[in-house]
């Protein structure tokens, strides 16, 4: 467990870092999680993790590489919906860095 | 060449783990892209009506989860029409694209067809 | 693909029973043990829907559940101890439990 502190206040993480409260997400918290990271959330990350959090309203879930790829090429297209610009944009493992970043819990699926 | 798996669901939704189980075999082995078949039968055919409200129990909502099978790779789904006759339920209630209504000689055959069963 | 379907809930208190008749193929066979043995209870419903079913069907009961309750095994049922459990779990291709 650690915390992160955003506009002064402190967000509790469990030990892989990520949230434990889903509802403490917010843009400025993303923000924070991606410098923890090392990483510039640009349009195109934001676009990812705004379609994880729909993913995960809509079926509860947090989607592993392969849904998370299919899921993407069926919302935004093929030209992103495929692992070569998925892996890019998160350090190569996008199920587990971009489910942290949007503020949903690890994906129980990816062994 | 991957074994097939057939995982029958004949538990009730909320009424224990059960029918969390079986659907955790299915998502685990879709991203393992094994070929991999959902069955629901007796009491596991409530997973897949309609209007069910999962909040109302403060638990995760399983059928939201069945919503995302195809997305995972798992479109070989499978209901019991017998199961559903029992219980008063309309195939149509229960209709998807993925669907498929069997009746006791077609799920005969479909146990038949994968190498592996696990019945929860 | 033969499958031996191996049961051990008592078929009084819920449906696997049936539901596992109504799936159960020419080439499979049926395995009881625990409470599952209840099902050839003399002038039972489980035992009746067995024998409906005839030469068709291939039983198999656990010897020591049977004992232990005071079950008889049918004469065309087959009681098996551990070791040929065990050897028809090999000679099937597949084998549900119905947990």
């Amino acid at each position: 467990m650690s915390t992160l502190t955003v506009n002064g206040q402190a967000i509790a993480l469990d030990k892989d870092g990520y949230l434990v409260e889903l509802s403490d997400w917010s843009p400025e918290v993303a923000a924070a999680l991606a410098t923890r990271e090392e990483l510039e959330l640009s349009p195109e990350h934001w676009e990812i993790l705004e379609l994880l959090r729909g993913f995960y309203q809509e079926f509860e879930l947090s989607p592993a590489t392969r849904p998370l790829i299919k899921y993407t090429a069926l919302k935004l297209g093929a030209d992103k919906g495929n692992s070569l610009h998925l892996n890019r944009l998160f350090k190569g493992t996008p199920a587990k860095l971009a489910a942290k970043l949007a503020g949903l819990p690890k994906p129980t699926n990816c062994l | 060449m991957s074994k097939s798996l057939l995982i029958i669901s004949r538990q009730a939704p909320w009424s224990g783990p059960a029918a969390r189980e079986a659907l955790d075999i299915v998502l685990a082995g879709g991203a393992f892209d094994l070929p991999i078949g959902l069955l629901f039968m007796d009491d596991g055919v409530f997973q897949l009506m309609p209007g069910q409200n999962a909040k109302a129990l403060q638990q995760k909502d399983l059928t939201a989860n069945l919503q995302a099978l195809s997305l995972f790779g798992i479109d070989a789904l499978y209901a019991c029409a017998d199961s559903l006759a029992d219980r008063g339920i309309f195939p149509t209630q229960v209709a998807g694209e993925d669907l498929e209504v069997l009746t006791a000689e077609e799920l005969g055959a479909l146990v038949n067809r994968y190498d592996q069963v696990i019945t929860l | 693909m033969s499958t031996l379907h191996v049961l051990s809930h008592s078929p009084f208190t819920d449906s696997r029973l049936g539901s596992c008749l109504r799936l159960l193929g020419s080439e499979d066979a049926l395995l009881l043990c625990g409470d599952a043995v209840h099902a050839v209870q003399p002038r039972s419903l489980p035992l009746e829907a067995l024998e409906e079913r005839g030469d068709s069907l291939r039983l198999f009961l656990l010897d020591e559940d049977l004992q232990a309750r005071g079950l008889e095994c049918p004469a065309w049922a087959t009681s098996v101890d551990y070791p040929a459990f065990v050897e028809l779990s090999i000679r099937y291709d597949k084998v549900n439990t119905w947990l």
